[in-house]
């Protein structure tokens, strides 16, 4: 961008040698696209290396001579690296039950909150409840944890049957604390988006507010809160720090009650990567391998959900691009 | 029920849903605050973590007391004396270590042994016992020189904040131009096309990736295959792959902002699109750049999963971007560690007070600077 500005003021009236500050130019250009064009691409270029390096050294454990059966590592119940033994099932049903938990209780208070921000409070509320959630969304998952094992673990623990207030429960409310901003956030802007004529029509149909809000306009903003919901999906179960501090993470065992210690799949690998080597490391990798199945699960299905919606959206904006480019073509 | 009552009924569950999430958020906030801040003072911000111990030499002709060397203190409940002040010609102004370098001596250091004395062990004796043995240990001195065993206290979090500051300073000077200038790309030059939704796809799912996977990546990639150890390099690039999807999002909003005619002006003027990118569009999206550059430092600031695995847990300042001297906790981190493995949920709080301040100050910067600009656009 320097070398333009040289170019630009250095310009003079010789014609040669602006026919060769042009040719200058016009390499310039062509080089910045490049240039702009591979950072760009670098973001697929990082997708892939992630994707390789994770997967390569993941699924390394399960191949060749020395190979450990893919069924066992799957369905076991049982992680115990120093005998050899390597079962994530009750990861996987501890992460699928914190993040079913979360979403069960984190969806209909994120929506009953969407809708009071976008329908029902006045201006004065609005300007409390919503800076209060972007800076819930703000604190660091770690703080979570810290309110977590400060709070909500000594509260667990007067009602636990158990020894230990770490436990699924546990989990559950602070996953359902963590994913009420995003939920929020998206439905308020999903709820605001719904067409006044739609209100409009509810009402002149005699509808109450409360009918109106949830009869007509939850539902036309249906697909909003549905892709809020599956990011928060997202959220919860790639969430690790935070969930860490309160699991309480065994190395075994499934899950029995709601007061039972877990250790979801991030947990398993946060954990004991530090000091893990060989296949213990292999077997985390592979771990990883799991969740990654899941985030790209979710991760489609977002992507699926909201392409569709801002397809509408995005035509006229394309339209306007294409004159854009129309005009240059012509001008070049 | 009548529709009345229903109304009544879903009204309780809105109203109580919303009181519910800003009660948590003040809970939350409360809790932290209420146990943290009795932690902070001076001392908890610009101390380092570990304690550190010297020997130093000092001149003590004929001295048989602190203050004969210009040094006021008391002995505090471990036994050891601790500097309260020093005076102008104090004999410590011309400390040296062992190694004959100069070492200063603050306020708030304390003396734990004088020549072969061992202050420490005293610490249940009386003033009298204690003070004979200042006594006596002084009177070791050899050629007018005695030997001071010192130790400055720590518990700070000074190594956490500076290595923060680095791991924010080296990910933005990796993933911010990189991300501002794939969001013009994907703003000014792509057409529609398989590479460009190719591009998207994978910025969008780049978005999805929780951290821990990340650093998973980071822990095999640049640690492991690069060689760069637990270290803040290796930190900060896992976070610039982290925030390119933040910094290409938020910038192409802001560029989208910037109306089409803008544009067409300055080429209608002859300007070249290189040009007109760089004296019209990226000026006009500036303070929208500057948001995402906020919101990223928002993000390094709070991130730690993926830093756990890439930049490790040691409290000192990294002495090197990459090696066995680089490895640094950041402040999230040590908060982690802090209640984790020694079980300090004060400690913990602490740093999330000074971290939570950050993040409202963040949070406070942006909005200006959002609102600033809006109303500059006339929206």
């Amino acid at each position: 961008m320097i070398k333009s500005d040289t170019a630009l003021t250095n310009e003079n009236n010789n014609d040669e040698v602006s026919l060769g500050r042009n040719y200058i130019q016009e390499v310039l250009e062509k080089v910045m696209e490049c240039v702009f064009f591979l950072c760009a691409f670098l973001g697929v270029v990082s997708v892939l290396a992630i994707l390789a390096f994770v997967f390569y050294k993941g699924l390394k454990p399960f191949f060749g001579a020395d190979a450990y059966s893919f069924f066992d590592f799957l369905f076991g119940t049982k992680w115990a690296p120093g005998q050899n033994v390597y079962g994530i099932f009750h990861m996987i049903t501890a992460s699928v039950a914190g993040t079913v938990g979360a979403i069960i209780i984190g969806v209909p208070v994120g929506l009953f909150t969407s809708v009071f921000i976008a329908e029902i409070a006045p201006k004065s509320l609005v300007n409390i409840v919503v800076p209060a959630i972007e800076l819930l969304a703000g604190i660091p998952s770690v703080l979570y944890g810290v309110f977590g094992v400060g709070v909500i673990v000594p509260a667990i623990l007067k009602i636990t049957p158990q020894v230990q207030g770490q436990s699924l429960l546990a989990v559950v409310i602070v996953l359902t604390i963590m994913i009420l901003p995003t939920i929020v956030n998206l439905s308020v802007s999903a709820l605001k988006s719904v067409p006044k004529s739609y209100k409009e029509g509810a009402y002149g149909l005699g509808a109450t507010k409360m009918q109106m809000i949830f009869k007509t306009v939850v539902p036309a903003a249906k697909s909003g809160i549905l892709s809020a919901t599956v990011l928060a999906i997202g959220r919860a179960i790639g969430e690790t720090m935070a969930v860490m501090l309160v699991a309480g993470n065994p190395e075994s065992g499934m899950l029995h009650s709601i007061f039972d210690k877990v250790r979801p799949l991030t947990t398993n690998i946060a954990i004991e990567m530090s000091y893990a080597s060989g296949r213990q490391s292999e077997m985390l990798f592979a771990t990883g391998v799991i969740l990654f199945i899941f985030i790209m699960i979710v991760n489609l299905t977002l992507i699926k959900l909201t392409s569709g919606k801002s397809e509408k959206e995005k035509k006229p904006v394309e339209k306007k691009k294409d004159s854009n480019s129309k005009k240059e073509v012509s001008k070049a | 029920m009548n529709q009345k009552q229903k109304d009544a009924v879903t009204g309780f569950f809105v109203y109580g849903s919303s009181f519910l999430t800003v009660a948590i958020l003040v809970v939350i906030l409360g809790f932290i605050f209420i146990k943290g801040i009795p932690h902070i003072n001076l001392h908890f911000l610009t101390a380092n973590y570990e304690n550190e111990t010297t020997y130093v030499n000092i001149d003590a002709n004929q001295a048989s007391k602190f203050s004969d060397i210009g040094l006021a203190g008391e002995f505090n409940e471990d036994g050891q004396w601790e500097i309260t002040s020093i005076s102008s010609d104090s004999a410590v102004k011309g400390a040296v270590d062992m190694q004959g370098a100069a070492w200063k001596i603050k306020t708030g250091d304390v003396i734990t042994k004088v020549g072969s004395q061992d202050l420490e062990a005293l610490k249940d004796g009386t003033e009298e016992e204690k003070n004979a043995a200042v006594t006596a240990g002084f009177s070791e001195a050899e050629n007018g020189q005695i030997r001071l065993k010192m130790t400055r206290l720590g518990g700070g979090i000074r190594p956490m904040v500076i290595t923060t500051l680095y791991m924010i300073l080296l990910s933005l000077l990796v993933a911010a131009p990189i991300g501002i200038l794939a969001a013009i790309y994907l703003n000014e030059y792509a057409k529609q096309g398989k590479v460009v939704t190719l591009i998207r796809f994978a910025v969008q799912n780049l978005a999805g990736i929780p951290s821990i996977l990340y650093g998973l990546f980071g822990s095999l990639f640049f640690v492991q295959v690069c060689h760069m150890g637990y270290s803040i390099l290796a930190g900060a690039l896992t976070l610039s792959i982290l925030l390119l999807p933040v910094i290409i999002s938020t910038t192409e909003e802001a560029l989208k902002a910037i109306p089409m005619t803008y544009r067409e002006s300055s080429l209608g003027l002859g300007a070249t699109k290189l040009q007109t990118i760089s004296k019209v569009v990226v000026p006009n999206a500036l303070p929208g750049i500057l948001v995402a550059v906020i919101l990223s430092i928002g993000r390094i600031v709070g991130e730690s999963a993926a830093l756990l695995l890439t930049a490790g847990t040691v409290a000192s300042i990294p002495g090197a971007l990459t090696g066995d001297s680089a490895a640094g906790a950041t402040l999230t981190i040590k908060a982690y560690t802090a209640l984790k493995e020694e079980g300090n949920i004060g400690e913990a709080c602490a740093i999330g007070v000074v971290l939570m301040v950050l993040v409202i100050l963040l949070n406070f910067a942006s909005k200006m600077i959002t609102r600033k600009y809006l109303s500059k656009q006339g929206n």
